[in-house]
């Protein structure tokens, strides 16, 4: 690439930067629109564990005092029973998905007649690492409880006791998971919305015919657009991180290098399917229409708003292959799970695929006029 | 003015088509150095789309074109180079400054002009922070030929510069297009108005139906009519209806 190649491409960009920075309504689209969501979201996601804790209990004892501790447990209005788990495996699964705050788990023996005549037993409090602190708050409600039953039972050593265990995956909390998934709301957003709708409107002004004549080519139009469209897209991720962290204590657990590449990808590959879908409209009328179409199943499919373990398995098996799924599970192992890229060859594999196809596409129908 | 007999663009049986019609038909001229060259011919007649083609716009069907040695169908990167371009129905992008413009166009062009000194010849010096949208026509179109002037070029095409303006903004762009032919560079330029093309082109040719049916100095042309026993039917006054406009509004710009 020639030193007057880049000057052509950079200078395009300036110009692009500037216009965008005088545009209020743009910005407001760009950068507040994906907040207001973060707000909306965030607050419905992040209150409701100060209420009740939502438990799954596991009964292994069949006592009669386990089976009124469980009773007792269920009609209990600080835990928030989940009746339909059956296992600790299962439970583990919710936990990480931030479904469950705790799992308690009554052992064989608890509440069985000890050789001092009394029941006795220890009470299992298995937390995540995503947020011990429920866990604890967990355990100590019990212990109270226990504590109550132990006194009442007036034996030298108390008979009942709890034990905290970590469920040694680390899940995640609400936000946590609606924060990817808004992270990858914004990429996709930017991307296709962003460019889909600004060619369109440039080569009905006739600004594009301008700028044809002079001496550049459509790669100095798509590179100009693509370090404008990644300029701003870092901005924009960098508020909602901000907000994020300042606002809902979001906790990054991976790298933020890992971050950063894959959301930098991110947004080349979704650049790409706005290009594609603006390069190819002549009109805003055409754009509109095609990119809510390419957009819409992404964004309720991909995990962006409903989480994608919760739609039946072969709907997963096909959202598997929407190019905005690799970017948010990405996202969200780096986020939440300590991924390294390393760690998501996959994803990667995914969102190198999608980025030749789209780009390849993009690069074919695109025209001036 | 300065004769030269070099020529900067020949054009040799240039032809477009779209699908069955044929709008340009075969045409062929020569442009020569320094001079104002004109198109002249009714809608439809093919002036824009032969000067698209001669700015490497449009792909050249048939024929060719050669510019200051180029030839466009080879190499129409090089010929936009060295031309500047007023398109007929011209739009900058919005929400940027006029400045900012000439500055991204410096930068597409590769060259190094002052902006400033740019909008200054076209006097729009106080609009250097404005905005293409909040322009007048005159001033729109005085700052495209600005943008077209970036890169210094050898010859500046014109597509009808003055369609629309009022009579004061049509006189400043002739004295502004006057002004630059004055610094060496070739222009050729496309109009419906023949008092503008017999003030300012050297040499005009007369398009219809996709061929040039007349070329040469507009004096000869007229010379010619007169010769083939052409009278007016009314007797010519000395003065016409803009001659009084003028004279009662004044040569100053309103905008």
């Amino acid at each position: 690439m020639s030193k007057h190649y880049i000057r052509s491409v950079l200078s395009l960009s300036k110009a692009y930067m500037i216009r965008f920075f005088s545009d209020k309504t743009a910005m407001f689209f760009t950068f507040l629109f994906p907040l207001l969501f973060l707000f909306v979201f965030g607050s419905l996601n992040s209150g409701g564990s100060d209420i009740s804790f939502r438990v799954a209990l596991l009964n292994k004892s069949d006592s009669e005092f386990a089976q009124n501790f469980e009773q007792q447990a269920t009609e209990n209005e600080t835990l928030d029973v989940n009746e339909d788990v059956g296992d600790l495996e299962e439970a583990r699964d919710l936990m990480g998905r931030g479904e469950l705050d705790s799992v308690l788990e009554l052992p064989p023996e608890f509440g069985q007649i000890d050789e001092s005549g009394v029941p006795s037993g220890s009470l299992v409090v298995y937390y995540s690492e995503a947020s011990p602190q429920s866990g604890q708050t967990i355990a100590a409600v019990m212990e109270g409880v226990l504590d109550g039953i132990n006194e009442e039972l007036g034996h030298p050593e108390p008979p009942f006791d709890v034990e905290q265990r970590s469920t040694a995956v680390s899940g995640l909390s609400s936000f946590d998971y609606v924060f990817s998934g808004l992270l990858g709301f914004t990429i996709l957003s930017l991307g296709i919305f962003g460019l889909a709708n600004q060619m369109p409107a440039e080569k009905k002004t006739g600004a594009f015919r301008r700028l044809r004549a002079a001496p550049i080519n459509s790669s100095h139009l798509i590179f100009a657009n693509m370090v404008f469209y990644l300029s701003i897209g870092v901005l924009s991720l960098l508020m909602m991180l901000a907000a994020g962290i300042l606002v809902f204590d979001f906790n990054m657990r991976g790298e933020w290098l890992d971050f950063s590449v894959m959301a930098l990808l991110g947004i080349i590959l979704m650049f790409g399917f706005g290009l594609a879908v603006g390069g190819w409209a002549k009109n805003d009328t055409q754009s509109s229409a095609l990119s809510q179409v390419v957009a819409l199943p992404m964004m309720f499919l991909s995990g962006v708003f409903f989480p994608r373990f919760l739609m039946p398995e072969w709907l997963q098996g096909i959202t598997d292959w929407l190019p905005l799924t690799p970017i948010v599970d990405g996202l969200r192992l780096i986020m939440t799970e300590a991924k390294t890229v390393f760690d998501l060859g996959p994803e990667f594999a995914m969102i190198g695929i999608w980025t030749i196809v789209i780009y390849f596409v993009a690069v074919k129908v695109f025209r001036w006029e | 003015m300065k004769k030269t007999t070099k020529n900067i663009i020949t054009v040799k049986n240039l032809t477009k088509r779209y699908g069955k019609d044929v709008v340009v038909k075969g045409t062929s001229f020569e442009v020569k150095e320094g001079e104002i060259f004109g198109i002249l011919g009714p809608n439809g007649a093919g002036k824009t789309t032969t000067l698209e083609m001669i700015e490497a716009l449009r792909p050249i069907d048939e024929g060719e074109v050669v510019l200051g040695g180029i030839n466009v169908k080879d190499h129409p990167s090089k010929v936009k180079e060295i031309i500047g371009i007023q398109l007929q129905s011209t739009a900058f992008f919005d929400k940027l400054p006029l400045i900012e413009q000439l500055k991204m166009f410096n930068g597409l062009y590769g060259s190094s002009m002052d902006p400033a000194e740019l909008l200054e010849e076209v006097q729009l010096t106080d609009k250097a922070k404005s905005y293409v949208e909040n322009l007048s026509g005159g001033q729109k179109q005085r700052f495209s030929i600005a943008a077209a002037l970036v890169n210094s070029p050898t010859v500046l095409f014109l597509d009808e510069p003055t369609t629309g303006l009022d009579p004061q903004a049509r006189r400043n762009i002739w004295d502004l297009i006057s002004s630059i032919r004055k610094k060496g560079i070739t222009v050729v330029m496309t109009t419906h108005y023949m008092d503008e093309a017999e003030m300012l082109c050297d040499r005009i040719a007369i398009m219809d139906n996709g061929r040039i049916v007349a070329l040469d100095t507009p004096h000869k042309l007229i010379k010619g009519l007169l010769g083939r026993g052409f009278k007016k039917a009314q007797v010519v006054e000395q003065a016409n209806l803009e001659d009084v406009f003028i004279d009662l509004t004044g040569k100053e710009l309103r905008e």
